[in-house]
């Protein structure tokens, strides 16, 4: 049986380069490994617009689908920038592998590129994450910590999911090297180098306005760079849950001084949102766009749609990270009628 | 008045530590209530006691019995000459549990690391092992209990009809006016929210900088003594939820600033919240 050629080999050749035009390449969507789904400017996740919920007709609103990506979130792009980087600079192998704190996403996306690579991974989650996802990362392979961060240490001193982390990198440095998504600029660099450039070019320069939560703000930060390089006027909106949330990947300001990414002269304006909304705004995407949104995207148009109904004509993109089957044990628990009738 | 602690020599920096770290005179302990954190990696040569498993009683609710106590030191290799250096996870809580421990079975030199775990992992300089020592086993012997340092239900209602003590509710403003009987997520709860009347409300992380350290001897004059109002002619008892938190403010108060009769009461809103008649003050 002949083989077939992949993305990859046919980008490589002079003929594919030459020949193809933008946006044209990854057509077949045939590829030689899952490494190479992983998102670009000339592979880019998927952007659906906007057309039951948006109640203004002057303004375009795109949702950017994250759970696209191969290892289904948008933290595929910050994971592979830190991995790879890590790769590059020698210190992962030879029985070294990966510790870091996560709230399930940049685990179980580090875990499946490293588990694809030989290498080792372990995954410190609060306790508060859900079900789903723990479970997804003992399936990726996954070494797994759970802890309990409800006594809630004193501001300054981080979490205790990240003092773990750092607990393992350093007494087992043989075994763990700490990517540490919350301090690492690759994860910045991986949204100033992918998700940035895909938007300009998705919209074809049009966008006035980006949505985006708050967790590390590896997203906010390297998308605001890169789009207000190209228009300074582009306002970028971020939406963060009331205090005392459970909106798993997400922060209120108040616990952002672990996220040393966050950078507030890259955000024009921060909006508190009702966390119940989170929930809510998901059940709408999923019912009334068929989009299978999760609690952090339904924030997210929360957000959006405030701004959207008092702006005039624009173009906005919504970066939603991640859809909503990792979810299914928090929806019942902020839905509880979506679990009745489900026995017979 | 002079910037120093009242009894400085019961804490110890983490370079202090890391300079005694082959001292044979030492026996380091992290006590945490979480042991995951020590089983990942904890200062050379440390102990790990689990707060909930080995420094209380498995079936009254009690500190463990003076000789619980002596077995566990003589275990772990700890003995009476030894000065025991405490540190632990959330802030040293349980290390500052577990050096109350020592403390009322007479241990003669027991002191905390300032910072606790949290700071050692974050200075670069300062190792971590997953190593587990093998101290030769000891016999202990404990001179008996000090009485004087722990606060038991009948003192705490003495001191609510009296009003001769300074109460200091260690807990979040919100435990304190009964907005919530327990942080969210904690099992152990009351009947009731609110506090015991009269008590004053200095949440435990009052005393300590951002970096978990405690504050200067004389922020931490300003703040107890004179903005919340603690008298140093009074006694004091000192009560949280569980007395973990609150064994942290009984060594600020003891200590650090060196009042006179302070003791930490270990049965805490848990007991109190729960009495039937007594009086509590919710606003
Ligand atoms: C579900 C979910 N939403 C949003 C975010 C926030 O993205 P970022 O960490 O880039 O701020 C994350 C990641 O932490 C996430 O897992």
């Amino acid at each position: 049986m002949p083989e077939f050629s992949t993305e990859t080999e046919q980008r490589s050749t002079g003929e594919a380069r030459a020949g193809r035009s933008r946006g044209t390449d990854y057509s077949r969507r045939v590829f030689a490994s899952v490494f190479d789904m992983l998102p670009n400017e000339d592979n880019p996740s998927p952007m659906v617009r906007i057309n039951r919920l948006n109640p203004n007709a002057n303004f375009q609103l795109f949702a950017k689908l994250e759970w696209l990506n191969p290892f289904g979130s948008v933290k595929d792009r910050a994971a592979w920038a830190m991995l790879r980087d890590l790769l590059e600079r020698g210190e992962v192998g030879n029985g070294r592998g990966l510790v870091e704190p996560t709230s399930g996403n940049t685990g179980i996306s580090l875990a499946a590129m490293a588990q694809a690579m030989g290498l080792r991974m372990r995954a410190v989650v609060p306790n508060k994450v859900p079900l789903e996802k723990k479970v997804l990362l003992k399936i990726v392979g996954a070494e797994l910590d759970v802890l309990n961060d409800a006594l809630c240490p004193a501001p300054g001193l981080g979490d205790g999911s990240i003092n773990l982390a750092k607990t393992h990198a350093k007494a087992s440095p043989h075994r763990y090297v700490m990517p540490n998504q919350y301090e690492n600029p690759k994860n910045v660099e991986a949204h100033l180098h992918t998700t940035g450039p895909e938007i300009w070019r998705q919209t074809e320069g049009r966008v006035t306005h980006v949505f985006a939560s708050l967790g590390t703000c590896g997203t906010v930060t390297g998308v605001s760079r890169f789009l207000r390089s190209k228009n300074p006027n582009i306002k970028v909106i971020a939406v963060q849950p009331s205090e005392g949330h459970d909106v798993p990947g997400l922060r209120n300001i108040s616990q952002l001084d672990v996220s040393k990414l966050f950078d507030r002269s890259c955000i024009d304006e921060i909006l508190e949102i009702d966390y119940e909304l989170a929930y809510r705004r998901a059940l709408d995407l999923c019912r009334a766009e068929g989009l299978i949104a999760g609690p952090s995207s339904g924030l997210i148009l929360e957000g959006a749609l405030r701004t959207v109904a008092q702006a005039g004509a624009g173009c906005g993109v919504m970066i939603f990270p991640d859809n909503i089957f990792k979810y299914v044990s928090s929806m019942i628990k902020h839905l509880p009628q979506l679990a009745s009738e489900t026995e017979a | 008045m002079s910037n120093t602690y009242a009894h400085p020599e019961v804490l110890v920096s983490t370079d202090w530590v890391k300079e005694n770290l082959n001292n044979p005179n030492l026996r380091l302990v992290e006590i945490d209530v979480d042991t995951k954190a020590y089983d990942a990696g904890h200062i050379p040569g440390a102990i790990g006691f689990n707060w909930q498993t080995q420094l209380q009683d498995q079936v009254g609710r009690d500190i463990i019995s003076q000789a619980e106590f002596e077995k566990l030191c003589s275990d772990s290799g700890i003995s009476p000459e030894h000065t025991v250096i405490c540190y632990g996870d959330n802030n040293n809580w349980f290390a500052a549990y577990g050096f109350w421990v020592f403390k009322v079975y007479g241990h003669r030199d027991v002191r905390l690391m300032n910072g606790g775990r949290v700071k050692w992992l974050n200075e670069s300089d300062k190792p971590l092992t997953t190593d587990k020592p093998q101290w030769p086993a000891v016999t202990y012997r404990s001179p008996g209990v000090d009485a004087s340092l722990r606060a038991l239900l009948p003192e705490v209602m003495a001191a609510v009809s009296s009003g001769k003590y300074n109460l200091v509710d260690v807990r979040s403003p919100d435990e304190f006016t009964g907005k919530v009987i327990a942080p969210p997520g904690m099992s152990e709860t009351a009947q009731r929210g609110g506090h015991i009347p009269g008590a004053k409300n200095v949440p435990w992380s009052t005393a300590v900088n951002p970096d978990g350290t405690f504050k200067s001897p004389d922020e931490l004059r300003s703040i107890y003594l004179e903005q919340k109002g603690v008298d140093p002619k009074k006694d004091t008892i000192a009560y949280c939820r569980i007395g973990e938190r609150s064994s942290h403010t009984w060594f600020v108060l003891k200590y650090l600033l060196g009042l006179n009769n302070v003791k930490n009461y270990d049965g805490s809103w848990t007991e109190y919240g729960n009495l039937v008649g007594a009086p509590i003050e919710k606003p």
